[in-house]
């Protein structure tokens, strides 16, 4: 695989000690290439969260190794030193909920992640608008959060999650909330995103209106993925 | 970068203002206390400063005449008034007393003054209307505080006064405005009560057999005339010649048994060691418990601010901002309430100052102290939200 | 920072930041030691300054008369009271004569007696004188001895000696009866003056000391004032003077009267003069013994010279003097030496200011040669 995208290998994670620990991981093994959108099915309790926050870097796994991009993040106990400059410039996060900023405009929610990687306001400002009209809200530039529809928020939420150009996208339910009109909306500025900025996009989601747009799904079940092919439906 | 916690400010600065306000009606309170101290300390050196006084001679053994009642004889001022250096001595009589005009009565601090003319000793420094004393009775000079004007008649014991002249800022050590009169008035002011205890005495002396002698006429007549005097003042005040020092001048008074001497900062330390030092403890106290409460507010309101934002800082930490950067955030916050706290404070306390009925003294320096100190609060208050700001799992944002 | 500002938000935030920092910024210069001082400014002028002086004094008598007796004794009778008029010569009361009527009777019966004696002397000695003649007579004729003749002589002798004496002892007796009259008329309290009754000590039935007061009479036009004048500010007072008189129960009558000596004796212990001061007429009715009254004299006017009110007067370091508004509203101490002043506060000023100085008069607070000062019309605070 060439240099971007994700890979994991044998991950596992243990909670706690001895006869009380708990496998949450047993093994993951995942690849993702650039511009590519999976998807990640499991039920609750099957380690599915767990994997999450591993892949964000929010938790350091017990054994196995994780490659984002060139960079090997995680080899069985070593790590990365700098995780939460790692979530800031190589992982982009998309929630349920936007979670926008209520207090920072539109286009100083987007800027902000550039702005604390240190880019100058001005610069992260104009990239923040690149994205903002890549993704049709640049009309609200200037709005505040709570002026705008879900829509446009999740928009702006995905914006965000681009705009450091990170080597993986993780978008953790993003249309739950949606109705399938709005939700063929986002998978498919999510595939279109991906393409156009060469990022691995990896989709946790359990909503049956978008499963079948997946090319490739990831399966987990107790600790354990399984890879499996998807329809590929194209987007309506 | 910008100012995440400026954003927020502005975002919600309507908030943000009322909540400073009432942190700074609290200040304010604060401030007013320190100015009611600093009010009382002040009535004291102005009682002092107003005296025209380099030394104060008074009845031996006793604290007077301020913090104690003194009485010296009316004469001694000869004496004292023979001692090299002494540039001037004049007797001086205090007593608070009530004070009657028209249908009110107002307590006030009556001061005697002897005959003389302005700049003497006793007498009042500078006016702000109306005149000095120039007749050796009935006049009165009065402070503004009492409330009279010129030309009130004012009914002190037995006699009427007339009000000449007003004065700003002479009280005495307790806040009661002086009223000056002349000595002579005075001294049968502080002794002659009303006319019924006079004739209870005189009954009383009338009914003693020693006095009523048959034998001797006229010598009851001369009792009575003895009882109805006073020769004695509370104290007598002297200004020293400038090319003397002023304890040089002391110590020959201080020789003679009969008299205690004070100079200037021995008077104060009389009145504001002893005279408001329960006070000052008191206040320093309330004071403490001020700025415990001020400090426990402000921590508080940080707090449930911080409380507010719990979301959104797990978003923040998330995505990938630093601790340094959300702790500033936090800190900024509280330091802004500080200062919006602190502005509006020290207006409601410059506001409020002249409505309260004793002196209350705002100084810079007072000022200065609670910027600091309301700043250290803040900083201080604002560590237990930012612990708990950083203690947030960023994992939280990631639902479950 | 011009986005920040932008749009209604960033109006109603200057709307609110503007006037709390500007109300700042006044509590901080307006109060406190930054603030300049409110002060009242007057032109010295040029005038004459007519000086009074102020004392008070009672209502008295010039001549009290204490009617009373002079030996020990109980008061009869009392025929006047408080308030009444009487003539001189009147008859006020009596003391209880106890046993001088009894005493002028056996006085009187001592006399009858003497004289008795006398008549009975002279009776003797008119005889013994007779027979002296006769018996000499017989001696020229040789018709008695020479013996007999001295006898006789001897005889006549002895009757003028026993007149005389019985003649001194009615001279003693009668002066015995004249005396014990005299005291018994003295038992009789008599007016020395037409005047008032102002005073009845005892009631009839009391016993009295000699010396003892038991009526007080009063010239009711001989009232006058003692007046005391504080001695520091009695220059100028003396006999002829005019006197504005003021009774304390008549506060809006004002008297005239002259001040009619000075005494030479002062009170050292209070520190006043004494003056007498009489009425020019005398009110009516008449005020109590004893009634208040103010006086003031007034003094002839002084020379013009530059006046300053009194209350511009201060004392800084030991000096006596006005605080001078100059060029530029700077201050500057001017010593001065002062002469005197009315009762009204101006003061003449013989040296250190000129006319048209201006001085300050009122101040809000001390001041010194570094406070800047405004000048107001009045201090604030101060109701007219």
């Amino acid at each position: 695989m060439s240099g971007y995208g994700i890979r994991i290998e044998g991950l596992k994670k243990r909670y706690g000690k001895g006869d009380t620990a708990v496998d949450a991981l047993k093994d993951v093994n995942m690849q993702v290439a650039p511009g590519e959108v999976v998807g990640l099915i499991g039920p609750s309790g099957s380690g599915k969260s767990t994997l999450l926050k591993s892949l964000g870097a929010v938790i350091e796994p017990s054994a196995g190794r994780m490659v984002l991009g060139e960079q090997v993040i995680y080899d069985d106990g070593w790590k990365v030193r700098d995780l939460r400059a790692l979530r800031r410039d190589k992982i982009g996060f998309v929630f349920q909920a936007p979670y926008l900023i209520p207090f920072l405009d539109v286009t100083d929610n987007v800027a902000l992640l550039p702005m604390l990687a240190g880019m100058a306001n001005d610069a992260a400002r104009a990239r923040a608008l690149e994205l903002l009209t890549a993704l049709d809200v640049q009309h609200r530039a200037h709005a505040m959060p709570s002026q705008l529809s879900g829509g446009e928020q999740q928009r702006v939420a995905i914006a965000r999650g681009l705009v450091n150009r990170p080597p993986v996208i993780l978008a953790d339910e993003p249309t739950a909330p949606l109705d399938s009109v709005r939700a063929m909306a986002v998978i498919r500025i999510l595939n279109a995103m991906a393409r156009q900025f060469e990022t691995a996009i990896i989709v946790v989601t359990h909503d049956e209106k978008i499963i079948p747009t997946f090319k490739r799904i990831y399966h987990i079940r107790d600790g354990v993925t399984h890879e499996e092919e998807g329809e590929g439906r194209a987007f309506t | 970068m910008i100012s995440l916690a400026g954003r927020d400010i502005l975002h919600a600065w309507g908030k943000f203002v009322f909540t400073g306000a009432g942190l700074g009606l609290l200040i304010g309170v604060t401030l007013i206390m320190a100015g009611v101290y600093r009010g009382m300390v002040d009535d004291g050196r102005v009682l002092l400063d107003n005296s025209g006084a380099d030394l104060w001679v008074v009845q031996k053994d006793t604290l007077g005449p301020y913090a104690e009642s003194s009485s010296v004889p009316d004469d001694l001022w000869r004496s004292v008034a023979s001692v090299p250096g002494v540039a001037q001595a004049t007797n001086v009589t205090y007593l608070t007393m009530q004070v009657r005009q028209g249908e009110r009565d107002v307590r006030a601090m009556v001061v005697g003054i002897a005959a003389g003319r302005p700049g003497d000793p006793g007498w009042p420094p500078y006016l702000v209307a109306g005149r000095q004393i120039t007749r050796g009775h009935y006049e009165a000079v009065a402070d503004i505080a009492a409330g009279f004007g010129l030309g009130d008649v004012l009914q002190i014991r037995r006699n009427r006064y007339t009000v000449v002249g007003l004065t700003r800022r002479m009280v005495s050590s307790s806040g009661d405005p002086m009223v000056f009169i002349p000595l002579k008035d005075a001294q049968e002011a502080q002794f002659l009560k009303d006319n019924d205890a006079l004739l209870m005495q005189r009954r009383r002396t009338e009914a003693n057999p020693e006095f009523n002698r048959p034998g001797v006429p006229g010598l009851l007549e001369a009792v009575v005339g003895s009882q109805a005097v006073n020769n004695a003042v509370n104290a007598i005040l002297v200004r020293v010649s400038p090319e003397y020092e002023v304890a040089d001048v002391a110590a020959p008074i201080r020789r003679w048994q009969r008299l205690q001497v004070y100079d200037r900062p021995q008077m104060e330390g009389i009145l504001i060691g002893k005279l408001i030092a329960t006070s000052s403890r008191q206040i320093g106290m309330f004071l403490v418990i001020l700025a415990i409460v001020s400090a426990a507010i402000v921590a508080f309101i940080i707090y449930s601010l911080t409380m507010d934002k719990i979301r959104e800082i797990a978003v923040l930490k998330l995505i990938g901002t630093r601790n340094r950067t959300i702790a500033a955030m936090i800190m900024q916050q509280a330091i802004a309430l500080g200062l919006i706290g602190f502005v509006v404070g020290k207006i409601t306390a410059t506001l409020a100052a002249p409505l309260f009925p004793k002196y209350v003294l705002l100084i810079a320096r007072d000022a200065v102290f609670g910027i600091f100190a309301v700043l250290a609060i803040c900083v201080l208050a604002s560590l237990v939200a930012i612990r708990m700001a950083l203690k947030v799992d960023p994992a939280e944002a990631i639902g479950g | 920072m011009k986005r920040l500002l932008e749009g209604r938000r960033g109006l109603a935030v200057i709307g609110v930041l503007l006037p709390l920092l500007a109300f700042f910024a006044y509590a901080a210069l307006r109060s406190g030691p930054l603030a300049p001082v409110a002060v009242t400014v007057a032109t010295v002028e040029t005038r004459s300054v007519a000086p009074s002086l102020f004392g008070i004094g009672t209502v008295g008598a010039r001549y009290r008369h204490q009617i009373g007796p002079t030996f020990a004794g109980r008061v009869l009778r009392l025929e006047v009271d408080v308030g009444d008029a009487v003539e001189a010569g009147q008859v006020l009361g009596e003391m209880d004569p106890v046993d001088f009527d009894e005493r002028i009777r056996a006085q009187s019966g001592a006399l009858d007696r003497a004289d008795a004696a006398l008549r009975e002397a002279l009776a003797r000695q008119a005889y013994a004188g007779s027979q002296l003649q006769r018996y000499e007579a017989l001696l020229e004729a040789r018709l008695i001895s020479e013996e007999t003749v001295a006898t006789l002589r001897q005889n006549q002798q002895v009757a003028d000696a026993a007149a005389n004496s019985a003649r001194g002892e009615v001279a003693r007796n009668r002066a015995d009866l004249d005396a014990t009259r005299a005291r018994r008329d003295d038992l009789r309290l008599v007016a020395p003056i037409a005047g008032l009754v102002v005073a009845r000590s005892v009631e009839s039935g009391t016993t009295v000391v000699a010396g003892q007061a038991v009526l007080e009479l009063i010239d009711p036009s001989s009232l006058w004032i003692d007046a005391r004048f504080d001695q520091i500010s009695s220059a100028g007072l003396s006999a002829g003077l005019d006197a504005r008189i003021r009774l304390r129960s008549r506060q809006d009558e004002t008297l005239s009267g002259r001040v009619l000596r000075l005494e030479p004796l002062a009170d050292a212990v209070t520190e006043e003069t004494m003056a007498r001061i009489v009425f020019e007429r005398l009110p009516s009715p008449l005020p109590p013994i004893g009634e208040l009254v103010e006086v003031t004299v007034d003094l002839p006017p002084q020379p013009p010279a530059p006046v300053v009110p009194n209350a511009a007067i201060r004392r800084v370091n030991g000096n006596l003097g006005v605080w001078r508004v100059a060029e530029g509203d700077e201050l500057e101490f001017v010593a001065v030496v002062l002469g005197r002043g009315d009762l009204e506060g101006s003061v003449a000023v013989r040296q250190g200011l000129a006319e048209g100085d201006r001085i300050v008069v009122y101040t809000e607070k001390a001041i010194g040669a570094r406070s800047r000062i405004r000048i107001v019309e009045r201090i604030p605070g101060v109701t007219p």
